[in-house]
């Protein structure tokens, strides 16, 4: 019988129970060889889970069946998983900083010579004809840590082409490039696919997962929604079976051109922040756009005090200050909202009221001793206005999710009355029903007068939230668009790369 | 040392601060479950240990490292850790024992080897907070340099003729109870408040749990720290001033070792050595269970050796049922 199976790889029933949760309830998910399929699902769907079984690192329920081309299989160790076929290629890269990139395409697979020693240069000498498909130029000794993310990444998928996999899942593998790597790795994707590989791909980016998908299987819940066609499916649609309902989006709110607040003059900041120059109004949302790398945290961290400017002057309501830490900042009432949540947002272990509570405790105490009563009803009712879920303050904020738990950071600030907001990166991980009350909140806030700004390598994200956006590359302010009717990611990227390429 | 490499999981798991009928935290529950067990076993053991006599005795006898262990719980909850109470309990006995015995009154006596201790516990403070200096090699440093101080001041002999007022007082039970257990129970009420009602309270635990996040938050990170540490340091006097008054001596060799009894309570009551968690309740509660064996080996007259040994393993029992039982809420 010369039966072709159609499938490259095919779940069928799989559940995974832990104790007290069933993070997998009988889903199924089908694979074509050649074929770019789209994993998605909200923050807690499943997704991770799945991908584990894949990895051989969690064993389904019994009753689930795996198959690789059409042969069943059983994923019991990491190492079933890659004699199987498949191959992971993680958020976080995996592999060892200090070795070179051929002894990394090697780990654990070495080739030797007479069963002993290492054969490096046989390793070296296959290493090479594995990238020279990749990138030809990348040199098989550097050792990774002198690789950009973009080559790490590659270096990733080398291993796994070595492994002759048939199938590769990747989560979220953009989330640390930039758009041009970003289109680098479409291409070798689309090349892979022609080669027959079947591509699992993980990412909340819609605009990256149209641009490279053909099929998508959308969890919710640990449970199956559907399995659909991306060519007739709009993102209104996939976004609905995502959280199960639909998403409106708001009316854009019509800025009102009011009075500067805060303005910087010609700040710099050991080179990566050039002579940047910006003013900030009430009411307003200014936005910052640019690629990764373009200086914009660094800017948003000097006018946050949270770094000290070389050079250069900022004005508060047409006073200069000088802020020797965040802690002055906050006191004129300017307060950043870090792109990073886990490691300069949150303090995990503690409550959300503690974490709220850090810049309000001074000014609700007297002699020493807080006023707890007067500080738990101020942030009860900040939580309330920023819709935390659950509503429970003593919580640790680390069992929160991503989205709650930038809620609960915008709760802090609220209830510490702040005029100007800095949002870097604001629904970095987050959900995308959460995404969408944390741009209502950004608006609600700007609407009560506040000053905001909101720096976003999202570019729908900075359109969507931008009374005017500025746009910056190589450290500098490279442009600035006033008209909101006339944002597009192509006059963004024009502004955010013109400059790069001139230069060189 | 091997509690200071824990893997950074350890944190992650840590257990989630819910509060059970007693008012007391789950975690505060379990160290006062192991209490009343190796309380019931000397029960069963000796005759003698349940009498109000020897559990008396045993409070005082546990007295000097819980008030240690106090300023070290703060200290451990803000990240960092002191080395060096033992020497700053010794300079500070030192220099106020020499001015009792020189006749000095005992309320500047007190207030003098007080301000040693805060003063040594700033310099700590300030070396870490400002000299970007980890806290275990200051401590190592100042642990060194503190009691060679003790030793350079004295000459390497104890000091004495400690005026009888001033052991008395600390010698004598108003309420019923010992002087030293009396100022341990206002020291441990004042540092549980501290944490639960005070700013500085809640940036110490900040601090200790994300410095970076607390510091955007606006958290002054150098004040909070060196207040941790001078709290430690003035706990250390203290401890020092009963010892003197109880021996009517002073040694410049006094407090040997005292940091590492101090941090097994703190570590038994559930304090993180990676920061950002502890109580002093669950201190308290250590300091006791590490009395408790001390007081109850001898009375079954069990060698030192064997106390040594037994200390031991109820300190890395109480680490592993703490490791198995977290993350239960």
């Amino acid at each position: 019988m010369t039966h072709v199976p159609p499938y490259a790889l095919e779940l069928r029933n799989i559940s995974k129970s832990f104790p007290g949760v069933k993070a997998l309830n009988a889903v199924a998910l089908r694979v074509r060889p050649g074929e770019i399929h789209a994993l998605v699902g909200e923050n807690g769907a499943g997704k991770s889970t799945l991908l584990k079984i894949l990895a051989g690192s969690q064993q389904p329920d019994a009753g689930g069946e795996i198959l690789i081309a059409g042969q069943p299989v059983v994923l019991s160790s990491p190492k079933a998983a890659r004699e199987a076929g498949i191959a992971m290629i993680h958020q976080e890269l995996q592999l060892v900083p200090e070795l070179d990139v051929a002894q990394n395409l090697f780990l654990g697979v070495p080739r030797t010579r007479f069963g002993c020693w290492l054969d490096h240069g046989a390793m070296r000498q296959r290493a090479r004809e594995v990238l020279s498909d990749l990138d030809p130029t990348l040199d098989v000794r550097l050792p990774v840590k002198a690789l950009s993310v973009a080559q790490r990444q590659l270096v990733e998928i080398a291993r796994a082409l070595l492994a002759d996999a048939s199938v590769i899942a990747m989560d979220e593998p953009t989330s640390s490039l930039t758009p041009a790597e970003f289109v680098k790795l479409l291409a070798l994707m689309k090349r892979l696919a022609q080669r027959g590989v079947a591509i699992i791909y993980v990412s909340h980016k819609f605009d990256e997962i149209y641009a490279s998908c053909s099929q998508a299987t959308v969890l919710r819940d640990g449970t199956l929604v559907t399995e659909l066609n991306l060519g007739d499916t709009p993102e209104a649609a996939l976004v609905a079976h995502m959280v199960g309902r639909a998403v409106v989006p708001t009316q854009r709110r019509v800025a009102q051109r009011r009075e500067v607040v805060l303005e910087a003059r010609n700040l710099n900041w050991r080179g990566r922040v050039r002579n940047a120059s910006l003013q900030v109004r009430r009411g307003e949302i200014l936005g910052i756009a640019g690629l990764v790398g373009a200086g914009r945290t660094e800017l948003v961290k000097l006018l946050a005090g949270a770094e000290q400017p070389e050079s250069g002057e900022i004005w508060l309501r047409e006073e200069k200050v000088r802020f020797r830490g965040p802690a002055d900042a906050i006191a004129r009432g300017i307060a950043l909202v870090p792109e990073e949540r886990k490691r300069e947002g949150i303090v995990p272990i503690r409550s959300v009221l503690s974490n709220a509570a850090l810049p309000s405790l001074n000014k609700l105490s007297r002699f020493g001793w807080v006023n707890h009563g007067l500080l738990k009803s101020r942030i009860a009712a900040d939580a309330q206005r920023v819709n935390l879920r659950p509503l429970a303050l003593d919580r640790p904020i680390r069992l929160f999710s991503g989205g709650n738990q930038q809620k609960a950071i915008v709760c802090r600030w609220l209830s510490a009355g702040m005029d100007v907001l800095i949002f870097d990166e604001p629904t970095r991980g987050i959900d995308i029903g959460a995404k969408h009350e944390i741009y209502q909140l950004i608006e609600a806030l700007a609407a009560e007068g506040r000053a905001i700004v909101v720096v976003s390598s999202d570019l729908p994200e900075v359109i969507r939230l931008s009374d005017r956006m500025l746009v910056m590359q190589g450290g500098r302010i490279a442009g600035e668009l006033t008209d909101p009717a006339a944002f597009s990611e192509q006059a963004i990227m024009t502004l955010a790369v013109s400059r790069e390429t001139a230069i060189h | 040392m091997t509690t200071l490499t824990m893997p950074p999981a350890a944190t992650e798991a840590a257990s989630v601060r819910r509060t059970n009928p007693l008012g007391l935290s789950w975690r505060d529950m379990g160290t006062l479950i192991g209490l009343v067990l190796i309380f019931s076993v000397f029960a069963a053991l000796s005759p003698t240990f349940l009498t109000s006599q020897n559990l008396v005795n045993l409070l005082q006898q546990s007295s000097i490292n819980a008030c240690i262990a106090v300023g070290m719980t703060l200290v451990i909850i803000s990240g960092g850790i002191d080395l060096s109470v033992g020497p700053v309990a010794a300079l500070s006995a030192v220099v106020s024992a020499t001015l009792l015995a020189n006749g000095a009154p005992a309320w500047a006596g007190v207030a003098v080897g007080l301000g040693v201790g805060v003063a040594c516990g700033t310099l700590n403070g300030m070396l870490v907070a400002y000299g970007g200096l980890q806290p275990f090699i200051v401590t190592l440093g100042t642990l060194s340099i503190f009691r060679a101080l003790a030793l350079i001041y004295t000459g390497g002999n104890p000091v004495f003729s400690i005026p009888p007022e001033f052991r008395e007082w600390f010698a004598s039970s108003p309420l019923l109870l010992p002087m030293p257990v009396l100022i341990v129970s206002v020291v441990g009420l004042l540092a549980w408040l501290l944490l639960r009602k005070a700013p500085l309270g809640e940036y110490i635990y900040a601090v200790g749990g994300n410095e970076e996040a607390a510091r955007l938050a606006g958290v002054p990170i150098e004040r909070t720290k060196i207040a941790a540490y001078a709290i430690s340091g003035g706990l250390a006097s203290l401890a020092a001033l009963v010892v003197v008054a109880r021996l009517g001596a002073a040694e410049p060799i006094l407090g040997n070792l005292w940091e590492l009894e101090a941090i097994a309570a703190a570590a038994i009551g559930g304090a993180s050595l990676l920061g950002g968690k502890g109580g002093i309740v669950g201190t308290l509660l250590g300091a006791i269970i590490l009395g408790a064996m001390r007081n109850g080996l001898t009375l079954m007259n069990v060698q030192a050796f064997y106390q040594l040994l037994a200390t031991g393993v109820v300190i890395l029992l109480a680490m592993l049922v703490d490791r198995l039982t977290r993350g239960r809420g």
